[in-house]
């Protein structure tokens, strides 16, 4: 009997830390009790589960510290009637089963911070395969026949990058791993790193074998403590193992691996300015060409991918690049990782083969909207990425695809949006975003974003101007074509999707100065319909401006001049009176 | 080394192996603008100003970074390259906070260089600054005194609390040199090209001044018995005494113009022959005919006209108007009408006027004066009738008015208030409501719907070629002198240029202007304006002599003193201004939050002001990689991002040693090198280069003079760099 406590940053952020203290409590102990990492359902955590010897498990979500008790009381005695509340329903069970895992395929199962536990699920296994049975050409050609592409945004395949910097000439070479996942809403990085560690290591050995490299880094953003915490411990244990060092499997390959934290800047996920950054210079991109196969980390050649990518390695080694390709459509192969939030039912870390349609993500495992609200649209790929509207819900999961709409399949982020999201205000949100995250160095980038975020501010204030559209859409463009990085060139994407897809919520605003989604504050007003008020003075009492007239049982009343809008009446109303127009 | 070929604009061009396309376009003679690059650093490619399209990449290049490869097609000026290029330098002119020219300078319609003058005034270079004035006015004493001073309107000292007293120290500079040895500006050799300017005031003159200066044979002819037009018959002798005019004006004759007086078009001279005795007319006759006011009683003896009651006082010295004066009207004209009227012994002066003193367009000074020597003021007064005994006046009727609804100027619009009049005895009555073209002279010259002469706005053509036309008789019809003296010099460049079979037309260059509710003086030590004396009224009332006694050295000085320096040091040397110059742009519509404060910092050889900074990291680059210091560094991100100082400290705690590599390189006036003038003045230096042996280092510097005195000494190669400002300076600045 085995009792595995979920403990990601998320499980721990909802309270999986006091549950373990209250089973504790309770009696138990390791290695009966122990830790996993996050399987990726964050509407459920705490999330317990219950081994049992023949290795049948029994899942609980929603675990409170207050349940411990109850648990204990089913581990003795066996009455499952003690748990049947807490455990996972068969709906919910389905937003796993439904996937299919290759990156995470370890995650919230193993615990991350024992090495046997990895052992034991194969680990170690690729990289003794391919560090002692075949030669790096021979890996880069496995990962050429699987058709892995980057996984941290712009899906550049990854045995091109390896064997550039295979091939480029010098003995030093780096191998990065950009781990400084920064899209708002992303954190399938995190995940792997906190879930599963040893992966990590094993994919980035694999590929510093490939390509010939001496050294690799991990850039991991400052704001993942624990992620850097259980890293630090994976190449501890590895070292000590002599998974990482010299001679590893007593060949000629050795490795050394070191972390470095990055100081919370997006544009650190770029990979030129990553180096910059890794070399200890303010995090700004370099002019490319030449690229880092070339010249990188300390001007020698380096290569650079992300988490994701790396996670998958391990597995084509394993079971072939045939394997992997045989997922997917054409042109994407393998598996996607996608952080699904925003106003879903089931949100949480999806992983499926890729040529699923979004329908299948957002719908079929995603459960739909909540509140029984109309789907209105995905953001896919974060602040660079873009919108797609719900007519577009079949669009296929390809990268091609993806892009055909003007989105991007990006690291992997889905904010589902519902027919109360203001697109423009949405736009606005991810422009505030990259505006503030732009290094500083290029024009366009620099300041026009800022530009265009002025006149998206105005737009949502009401005070758009004919002529806004057009202005912005030409910024946009002229900041595609004229910066310097990936930041810069996307950053206009959620402007220019939301444009083409919901033009006319943009000239609503600036026409008619109202917002149809009823978001904006500056252009919705709070109204009592008299025939659904009961006169329960409910939302008199909670308005915190007193803006609210009317005495038990009579029709209330807003006083707009007063009202600051804070939604409070709005919200407290039993009746459903109270509307925005 | 191994040469490729490659296409720039169509032109085939080998450029060495490894070469970036802009050192290849360069070494072609063909001009691609850059802001953040410099050979002597890495490519930075921040700017984005000098991308370029290359046949077969879909994205624009860096050119300087992007290496050239065989067969390259490269399109430097393509429509897609100048897009591009216009929305980047839009966007950092949006970013950029500062003035090219002061505010000064741009409200004066003869686009003066007040700030210059000034400046130099304050330095005591006084002849430098009557030079600097007369590249723009030839009349400068007489315009200082007359002139309602625009650009005293736009200085930002008012906002401390009053205006630099820009026209004074004009006429101050220019009383000067007309006391010394007069400045004679230099003429050009003979073009052999004739001219003929009609008119003799303001505009012709200088239109005759500066094309002399061109080389070529002037004549102006004028149908009074002297030449100066308003100037002399309608500015009243104690504003602008005729001596001041006649010694101008005698200097422009010295330049070579002949002055041909008591020659009238259509009666002593016609267009036609003019036309063919010369390659070039210009037409400046002005506007001598009083408007009428379409009152009843006009006709009546003793009613005059203003311009003419004050011509008549002009040249006949005393016109019988009695003892009880009405003056009609809220202008200039009126001031000078009535303070003259004062002057030939009128009791009771009144001056009608149907608003308030705050709606007079007169000048404050000529109210507060008029008030001292004694006239009487009818505001919300409008005159309904004039009464006369046995033809002559007696007396006038005065409607009583009210202010209703502001109308299109802005100025509350006069209503009359029913059944309220007025009478008053009068002995005469001077209307002075405005000023028309005597337009029976000009035969086939095309008129507009106002009677003026219709010409071009920037051409100064009429509809008959070889044919100018400037001043008052043109478009929209009379205005202020300086007004004529901006046509005029305008015009002799057109003139200049169809002479040499050119074509120039005038249009405004694109300037960086500071948001003026962004300007904040609020640092500024109070400092009240100096203004000249004048003499008592009790004295001046009873007769013409100069009313202002004029600065003194000392006053000039102290008060030249007081200017903001407003308008940018490095103005004649900004790359910034001429990359934003070459294209048509209109950053405005980009306009939002401005990125950093605009503040003043310096030591004792470098000032320094964020708001001007573009980012293109120039500095902090060179500092880092040249000069191995890193006293600069970028800070933020963002549109925050700033060039710092190593821990913000003040440069003179930094590590900085002022070698001045980063001034050097710096594309605005973010970073600029001070002056060895005590007062620092934006002017068009002229630079040498020089070596010079120190501690034993050959050391180049670039040397920035102005009219033969060195201003400031700028290291240029490693060595120089080493050597102690101080020391470099002690050499070539005496």
């Amino acid at each position: 009997m085995r009792i595995v406590v979920g403990q990601g940053s998320c499980g721990i952020a909802a309270g999986a830390e006091k549950v373990r203290q209250a089973l504790i409590k309770e009696g138990f102990t390791a290695p009966e009790l122990t830790i996993a990492g996050c399987i990726g359902m964050c509407y459920l955590e705490p999330i317990v589960d219950i081994y049992d010897d023949n290795g049948d498990v029994k899942r609980l979500v929603k675990v409170s510290e207050m349940d411990a008790p109850k648990i204990a009381e089913y581990i003795r005695t066996g009455n499952i009637g003690l748990i049947s509340d807490l455990l996972v329903s068969e709906e919910d069970a389905q937003f796993l089963k439904k996937q299919t895992r290759i990156a995470l395929r370890r995650c919230g199962i193993i615990n991350p911070e024992e090495l046997a536990d990895y052992e034991k699920a194969d680990g170690y296994s690729a990289l003794k395969k391919a560090v002692t049975e075949m030669t790096p050409e021979e890996v880069i050609e496995v990962i050429k026949t699987s058709g892995l592409a980057g996984r941290g945004g712009a899906g550049f395949p990854t045995w091109f990058k390896w064997n550039a910097a295979r091939q480029a000439e010098g003995d030093e070479k780096y191998l990065i791993c950009n781990a400084d996942e920064g899209d708002p809403g992303a954190f399938m990085d995190r995940a792997v790193i906190e879930s599963d560690p040893h992966n990590l290591i094993e994919g980035m050995l694999i590929g510093a074998y490939a390509i010939g490299a001496q050294n690799a880094v991990v850039y991991v953003r400052a704001e993942y403590p624990l992620a850097i915490k259980r890293l630090k411990r994976a190449i501890k244990q590895a070292t000590e193992a002599g998974y990482l060092g010299s001679n590893i499997f007593g060949s000629d390959f050795s490795c050394n691996m070191t972390i470095k934290a990055g100081a919370g800047a997006f544009v650190c996920g770029e990979e030129t300015a990553l180096i910059e950054s890794l070399e200890g210079h303010r995090g700004m991109p370099r002019l490319k060409p030449p690229f880092p196969a070339q010249s990188g980390f300390w001007r020698k050649p380096s290569n650079i991918n992300n988490v994701e990518t790396f996670a998958n390695v391990g597995w084509i080694i394993n079971n072939g690049g045939e394997a992997f390709a045989a997922m997917g459509t054409e042109g994407s192969k393998g598996t996607k990782v996608f952080a699904v939030t925003g106003k879903i039912k089931r949100s949480g870390l999806v992983e499926i083969p890729m040529g699923k349609t979004l329908r299948d993500v957002i719908f079929d495992i995603g459960g739909g909207i909540k509140d029984g609200k109309e789907f209105k649209a995905v953001q896919m790929g974060g602040p660079s990425g873009g919108c797609i509207p719900a007519e577009l819900i079949d669009t296929v999961i390809d990268y091609k695809a993806l892009g055909a709409t003007g989105a991007i399949m990006g690291s992997g982020g889905m904010v589902v949006m519902d027919e109360g999201t203001c697109m423009v205000n949405m736009a606005k949100f991810f422009l505030d975003f990259t505006a503030k995250e732009s290094c500083g160095k290029c024009v366009p980038c620099r300041i026009g974003t800022t530009r265009m975020l002025e006149i998206l501010k105005r737009i949502t204030d009401g005070n758009g101007k004919e002529g806004d559209i057009e202005l912005l859409e030409e910024l946009c463009y002229g900041i595609k074509d004229g910066s310097l990085c990936g930041l810069g060139q996307t950053a206009p994407n959620p402007v220019l999707t939301t444009i083409r897809y919901f033009r006319d919520e943009y000239e609503a605003h600036i026409n008619s100065k109202n917002c149809p989604a009823g978001e904006c504050s500056e252009l919705i007003e709070y109204y009592i319909v008299p025939e659904k008020c009961k006169g329960c003075t409910l939302c008199a009492r909670n308005c915190p401006v007193d803006a609210i007239s009317g005495s038990v049982k009579t029709v209330h009343k807003i006083d707009t001049e007063k009202c600051i809008k804070c939604k409070k009446c709005y919200q407290s109303c039993k009746f459903d009176a109270i509307i925005k127009r | 080394m191994n040469y490729i070929k490659l296409t720039i604009n169509g032109k085939e061009i080998t450029a060495p192996e490894g070469s970036t396309v802009l050192e290849a376009a360069r070494s072609a003679g063909i001009d691609i603008p850059t802001l953040c690059f410099d050979g002597s650093l890495e490519a930075y490619g921040g700017c984005g100003v000098c991308v370029v399209e290359a046949e077969g990449i879909p994205k624009l290049l860096r050119s300087c970074s992007a290496k050239i490869s065989d067969g390259m097609v490269i399109h430097t000026e393509s429509e897609r390259v100048i897009k591009a290029r216009k929305i980047a330098i839009e966007l950092i002119m949006s970013a950029h906070d500062g003035d090219c020219i002061a505010p000064c300078q741009l409200a004066c319609p003869a686009n003066t260089d007040c700030q210059g003058y000034v400046g130099l005034i304050a330095n005591g270079e006084f002849k430098e600054a009557l030079k600097l004035i007369k590249t723009k006015i030839p009349l400068p004493a007489s315009i200082g005194r007359v002139c309602p001073h625009p650009c005293e309107k736009a200085c930002r000292r008012k906002k401390a609390e009053e205006p630099i007293n820009i026209a004074q120290l004009k006429s101050f500079a220019a009383d000067l040199d007309l006391k010394g040895e007069s400045y004679l500006t230099e003429v050009k050799e003979n073009t052999g090209k004739k001219v003929a300017v009609v008119g003799g005031g303001p505009g012709g003159l200088t239109a005759a001044y500066y094309l002399r200066t061109e080389g070529h044979e002037v004549t102006v002819y004028d149908m009074m018995d002297k030449m100066g037009g308003m100037l002399r018959y309608g500015i009243p002798e104690y504003r602008l005494p005729k001596k001041v005019l006649d010694s101008e004006i005698a200097l422009i004759e010295k330049t070579g113009v002949k002055l041909c007086n008591n020659v009238k078009l259509g009666k002593d001279i016609t267009l036609d022959a003019l036309k063919t005795q010369n390659d070039a007319v210009i037409l400046a006759p002005g506007a001598w005919k009083s408007s009428p006011m379409r009152v009843k009683g006009e006709e009546l003896e003793g009613v005059y006209g203003g311009i003419d009651f004050l011509r008549s006082v002009i040249k006949e010295n005393s016109v019988d108007i009695g003892k009880r004066v009405a003056v009609c009207g809220g202008g200039n004209t009126a001031m000078d009408a009535c303070r003259t009227a004062v002057r030939l012994g009128a009791e009771e002066v009144y001056v009608i006027y149907r608003r308030t003193e705050a709606e007079m367009p007169a000048e404050e000074i000529e109210i507060k004066e008029s008030k001292e020597e004694g006239v009487i003021y009818k505001f919300l007064t409008n005159p309904v009738e004039i009464h006369g005994e046995g033809g002559k006046v007696c007396g006038m009727t005065l409607q009583l008015m009210e202010l209703g609804e502001s109308d299109a100027s802005g100025r509350r619009r006069p209503i009359p208030i029913e059944g309220k009049t007025e009478y008053i005895e009068l002995d005469s009555v001077i209307m002075a409501i405005g000023q028309k073209l005597d337009t029976s002279d000009f035969g086939e010259i095309t008129l507009n719907d106002r009677g003026n002469i219709l010409v071009g706005e920037n051409s100064f053509k009429t509809n008959i070629d070889g044919v100018f036309a400037i001043g008052d008789a043109t478009n929209k019809g009379a205005s202020i002198a300086i007004e004529a003296i901006g046509e005029a010099d305008r015009c002799a460049k057109v003139v200049n240029a169809y002479l040499n079979g050119e074509k120039l037309s005038f249009t405004q260059p694109y300037l960086s202007k500071r948001d003026e509710d962004r300007v904040d003086v609020s640092d500024r030590e109070f400092q009240p304006r100096t203004v000249a004396k004048v003499l008592e009224a009790n004295y001046r009332r009873n007769c013409f002599d100069e009313v202002s006694l004029g600065l003194t050295a000392e006053e000039a000085q102290k008060e030249a003193q007081r200017c903001l320096e407003c308008g940018c040091r490095e103005y004649f040397k900004c790359r910034l201004l001429n990359v934003a110059q070459r294209y048509d742009i209109n950053p405005e519509r980009f306009a939002g939050e401005m990125p950093q404060e605009y503040t003043h910092d310096e030591n004792a050889f470098i000032e320094r002001n964020p708001a001007k900074c573009i980012l293109c990291g120039l500095c902090v680059r060179s500092c880092r990689e040249t000069e191995k210091l890193s006293v600069w560094g970028l800070l933020g991100r963002g549109f925050k991002t700033e060039v710092a100082t190593s821990f913000s400290l003040p440069l003179d705690e930094t590590k900085c040693t002022n070698c001045g590599l980063c001034v050097k390189l710096c594309p605005t006036g973010a970073l600029a090198e001070k002056s060895a003038l005590r007062k620092q003045v934006p002017l068009k230096e002229e630079y040498s280069l020089q070596s010079v042996t120190v501690d034993g280092l050959e050391c180049r510097v670039i040397v920035a003079s102005y009219a033969g005195k060195v201003l400031r000494v700028i290291p240029d190669n490693e060595n120089a760099r080493k050597i102690d400002r101080n020391k470099l300076n002690e050499l070539f600045i005496k």
